[in-house]
């Protein structure tokens, strides 16, 4: 199944995500400039620009950092994950409006280059009002170039899932960065409190999102190989899985899916054969497992693509008792057929 | 040397890179087209798809540059823990 590369693929869902997202971030704009020019009519219109677009970005990059852990919390968030791209790279081009502003501001009236001017600003290390804040900004704005540049599909291709999940996970060191880069920059001159309490709400939202979803599946795991016997680990129970969609757990170090179909269950390896795409995240589409990324089609018992498609993922021994379902997590060879386990019809107790 | 001069080099040396990996990036994804050889998905891609990696492949361009010389013909396959136990050989 070899498809072309798109710019974008659309969907109505993405459109729709994009349209609100959108809407939001001009909202936002006019309601800060609105607000801004009530409040402190002196200020000039590049001043206003800076700030609406700097503060802009920081919510966003808020909003990114959350949506993970709040995902991984409650299941209901999981579609704001599936489009996440647009929104970083959203992001990465309010704080590069920021950042171009902020340099033509402050670097462009001198002798040197603006760039130049701005990276031998403020060397003061030892000093709280004169650190070197902007450097920390500009080093925060490649890592979001980088980000944003390797978002496309082709880069997950070329740069592999791991290498490109580890450029990604920059993310954290950006925001860091960015936290200082506020702290160090904007709140020196900052006489009211507001922006400061905010950024620490902030800062204590995202670090509190990401220990509640580590501590809850840290709590999973253990209970998972404290049920395991005879190499089967409990996964869940039944009911817990939608007709036609998946459970995803993570068994021997990987994802595997657990897909519920026609009274059955199967279960695979959660890991596109294409580029890697999340399995578990797709549906049962003609009796077919479906990725969501690009729909490679699988099926469920032997973990094959229907001919003539050659792809196959690896798949997994599952069985229920008492309708809670296990599943050995020791992966068979990827495209071996599994009798997948019946799920007595009677809705009651098995 | 001043702070002034460590910029200015650190600027020159960035500006440089940048340059290369633009050019690198016209001739790779519209000209000698080599993005077609080292990912067939390329080659039935859109015109926007190669204008949206064009900033990705400015900038990572020795990667892509270093796949291409070496005669790449697919993006390269990753491992990951199931794919390497289910081909281990286990009983
Ligand atoms: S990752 Fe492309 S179809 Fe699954």
């Amino acid at each position: 199944m070899s498809h072309g590369y798109q710019a974008v693929g659309w969907s109505p869902f993405k459109k729709r995500y994009d349209l609100v997202l959108g809407g939001l971030l001009a909202g936002y704009l006019a309601l800060f400039s609105l607000a801004t020019l009530l409040l402190r009519p002196e200020i000039t219109a590049e001043t206003l620009l800076i700030r609406a677009f700097g503060t802009a970005a920081l919510l966003l990059l808020h909003a990114v950092l959350a949506i993970g852990p709040l995902a991984r919390l409650d299941g209901r968030f999981l579609p704001l994950l599936y489009n996440r791209r647009h929104l970083g790279v959203t992001m990465f081009l309010a704080a590069l409006v920021h950042g171009a502003l902020a340099t033509f501001q402050f670097h462009a009236l001198g002798d040197a280059p603006p760039l130049v001017s701005l990276l031998a600003s403020n060397t003061r290390l030892d000093s709280l009002s004169q650190f070197p804040f902007q450097q920390l900004g500009l080093a925060a704005l490649l890592i979001l170039f980088l980000m944003a540049a390797t978002s496309h599909d082709f880069w997950l291709a070329q740069l592999t899932a791991p290498v490109w999940k580890a450029l990604h996970m920059g993310v954290y060191l950006a925001y860091a960065l960015i936290v200082a880069h506020v702290a160090l920059g904007a709140l020196q001159d900052e006489r009211s409190p507001l922006l400061a309490g905010a950024l620490g709400a902030g800062v204590v939202a995202i670090a509190g999102l990401h220990l509640a979803a580590g501590r809850r599946e840290a709590a999973l795991d253990r209970e998972r190989r404290a049920a395991g016997a005879d190499g089967f680990v409990e996964v869940c129970g039944v009911d817990e899985i939608a007709e036609g969609r998946a459970r995803v757990v993570t068994l021997g170090g990987e994802r595997v899916a657990v897909f519920r179909y026609e009274g059955r269950l199967s279960a695979l390896s959660n890991v596109c054969r294409h580029q890697n795409g999340p399995l578990g995240e797709g549906r049962i589409v003609d009796g077919c497992v479906t990725c969501p990324w690009h729909g490679y089609q699988y099926l469920p018992a032997s973990g094959a693509s229907p001919p003539p498609f050659s792809e196959r993922v690896p798949t997994f021994r599952v069985r229920v008792v008492d309708r809670r379902v296990f599943v050995d997590p020791r992966p068979l060879p990827a495209g071996t057929p599994v009798a997948p386990a019946v799920v007595s019809e009677s809705g009651g107790g098995g | 040397m001043t702070p002034l001069d460590v910029a200015t080099w650190i600027v020159r040396l960035a500006g440089a890179y940048a340059a290369a990996g633009l050019l690198f990036a016209l001739l790779f994804l519209f000209v000698l087209r080599g993005v077609d050889r080292i990912d067939p998905s390329a080659r039935a891609g859109s015109r926007g798809f190669r204008w949206i990696v064009l900033p990705g492949v400015a900038a990572l361009w020795p990667l892509l540059l270093r796949r291409w010389l070496a005669g790449a013909s697919e993006p390269p396959e990753e491992s990951n823990a199931h794919r390497r136990a289910a081909a281990g050989g286990r009983g």
